[in-house]
């Protein structure tokens, strides 16, 4: 039994990072009805951008506000170029350019900064809290990772709930002509949207990259789990892809821990699969048929 | 006054909308009529910048609103409900009415909130409730409002008496009456139930197939006998 709660507060910071690259998948989903299979390409390349910048200044804090940034400015380049002349045709169009851009972001990525991994520094102390007697499965990191999810999600949940730009977001993703005849500017709302989705990708980039080497393939296994929570959250909640996110990464480490962590995969992928199977619309998504 | 004058609109090959005129004045309910697919929605698209307009022009008090972005549109003065009830149901009652407003200043805002709650007390009581909790008559009352936030000179309504129960329907057309006698604006109605959008015209305009058959005064149309025949069917 003590080996079980380890496992699942091992798992607390590996699922906060799911959950914000989740959360990341869902604004541009609610924004603009598509899945941004780009946005671990995204986070990477911001990462490698803070990469180059912790090197220069020395200074953790710098970096990241770097790769805060640059995840905005990405973001609002793969809109503009990519998915805007491609939705003008269709949204599932748009969806395989997300993965177009991902292989471009690698690509350039891997030119850029070479094709093997590289350590990212350890900015805090990654040794095992010990606390009444005994040691804990979380470092000093786990609860920095977890504190910047945590101001993460209640800062989105302010912007949404109680300021323009946010009741303008959401009346943009529920219904955008509504929202264009209110005065709404809804193309530049949904770049905003995008945006947001980049610098919350970038955030975790920088926070789950000092746990493993950074290449530009590191993070395709994030995408997987991020993807799962995200779908299996509802594609729409904000709620749902946290909840799901630190729900998927305590269950990846209890079966990390019990069996071997070349598992996780599939059992995130037989998760993704069962929720299809059960509950299309994931556990915090609601049906979207509307009457008239 | 919103003139429109020879407004013609293609949808490829099919003309929606054929050399239109018509003037909306201050003050009045004009009423236009006409069978489906006469162009009455294409004709308050078009105004609102939702359609792209083929040739013609619309002007609101003198400025040109045609080939205007919709949320341009909005914010010279002309605001459209459109058909269906158009609130966002995922939104609260109060969430809806912001939205109206939401490039108007925060004092404004507040200012038409408060005179909207206080013409309709019962939305009052729900407006943190989710606008899809809401009746269908309410809803068209929270849609309507929303239009009204921001401040506009010109309400273009399409349909509002669609699928609504006959004593909803006279509360709406006596809101939209009072609105253009009380506030001054000018109202382009559009209407397929012909009889009660008469009833609350000062006057009215007959499509068919996208070109103007007749037009005069409301009560002048409602006993044009031959026409009702001809265009209205009944």
């Amino acid at each position: 039994m003590g080996n079980f709660v380890d496992y699942l507060l091992g798992g607390l910071g590996g699922g906060m990072i799911i959950a914000l690259m989740a959360l990341a998948l869902v604004l541009t989903w609610r924004a603009t009805r598509v899945v941004n299979f780009a946005q671990v390409g995204q986070a990477m390349f911001t990462t490698f951008i803070a990469l180059s910048i912790q090197t220069l200044t020395g200074s953790w804090f710098v970096a990241l506000i770097g790769a805060i940034i640059a995840g905005a400015i990405l973001g609002v380049i793969v809109q503009y170029l990519v998915l805007r002349p491609v939705r003008r045709t269709d949204t599932s169009g748009a969806i395989i350019a997300t993965f177009g851009v991902l292989i471009a972001l690698q690509a350039a990525a891997g030119m850029i900064w070479g094709g093997d991994g590289q350590a990212y520094p350890q900015p805090f102390g990654n040794t095992a809290i010990t606390l009444f007697g005994r040691e804990w499965p979380l470092s000093v990191y786990d609860l920095v990772v977890l504190g910047f999810g945590v101001l993460l999600v209640i800062g989105l949940t302010l912007l949404f709930t109680r300021t323009s730009l946010g009741l303008a977001m959401r009346a943009t993703a529920f219904n955008p002509e509504v929202a264009r005849l209110s005065g709404v500017r809804v193309s530049r709302t949904l770049t905003i949207g995008w945006a947001i989705a980049g610098i919350v990708g970038a955030v975790a980039g920088v926070l789950v990259a000092p746990t493993s080497a950074i290449s530009p393939n590191s993070f395709d296994i994030l995408l997987v789990f991020a993807f799962t929570a995200a779908v299996i959250g509802g594609l729409d909640s904000l709620i749902g892809a946290v909840a799901l996110g630190i729900g998927t990464g305590l269950i990846l480490s209890v079966v990390s821990g019990y069996s071997d962590s070349s598992n996780a995969p599939v059992v995130a992928l037989v998760l993704l699969a069962l929720n299809l199977a059960i509950k299309p619309d994931g556990i915090f998504g609601h049906n979207k048929s509307r009457s008239v | 006054m919103l003139s429109i004058s020879h407004l013609s609109v293609n949808y490829g090959a099919v003309q929606a909308l054929d050399d239109v005129s018509l003037e909306v004045p201050r003050g009045e309910v004009t009423a236009v009529i006409g069978a489906n697919g006469a162009g009455k929605s294409t004709l308050l698209r078009t105004l609102a910048g939702l359609v792209k307009p083929g040739a013609g022009s619309a002007t609101l008090d003198g400025s040109e609103i045609l080939g205007r972005k919709a949320e341009d549109v909005v914010r010279m003065g002309v605001s459209l409900v459109p058909e269906g009830r158009s609130t966002v149901p995922e939104l609260t009652v109060d969430e809806n009415l912001r939205l109206g407003g939401l490039w108007r200043s925060r004092a404004d805002r507040a200012g038409r909130q408060a005179l909207f709650y206080e013409m309709f007390p019962v939305l009052s009581e729900r407006r943190s409730m989710r606008a899809d909790t809401l009746s269908g008559g309410e809803r068209q009352q929270l849609a309507i409002g929303r239009a009204l936030m921001s401040a506009p000179e010109c309400l273009l309504l399409d349909e509002p008496s669609l699928g609504l129960a006959p004593l909803i329907v006279a509360q709406i057309l006596d809101l939209v009456k009072s609105l253009a006698a009380e506030a001054n604006l000018a109202v382009l109605l559009v209407e397929q139930n012909a009889v009660t959008a008469l009833m609350a015209a000062n006057t009215a305009v007959v499509l068919n197939l996208g070109q103007v058959v007749m037009s005069g005064s409301a009560a002048d149309i409602a006993s044009h006998e031959e026409l009702r025949h001809a265009y209205l069917g009944y």
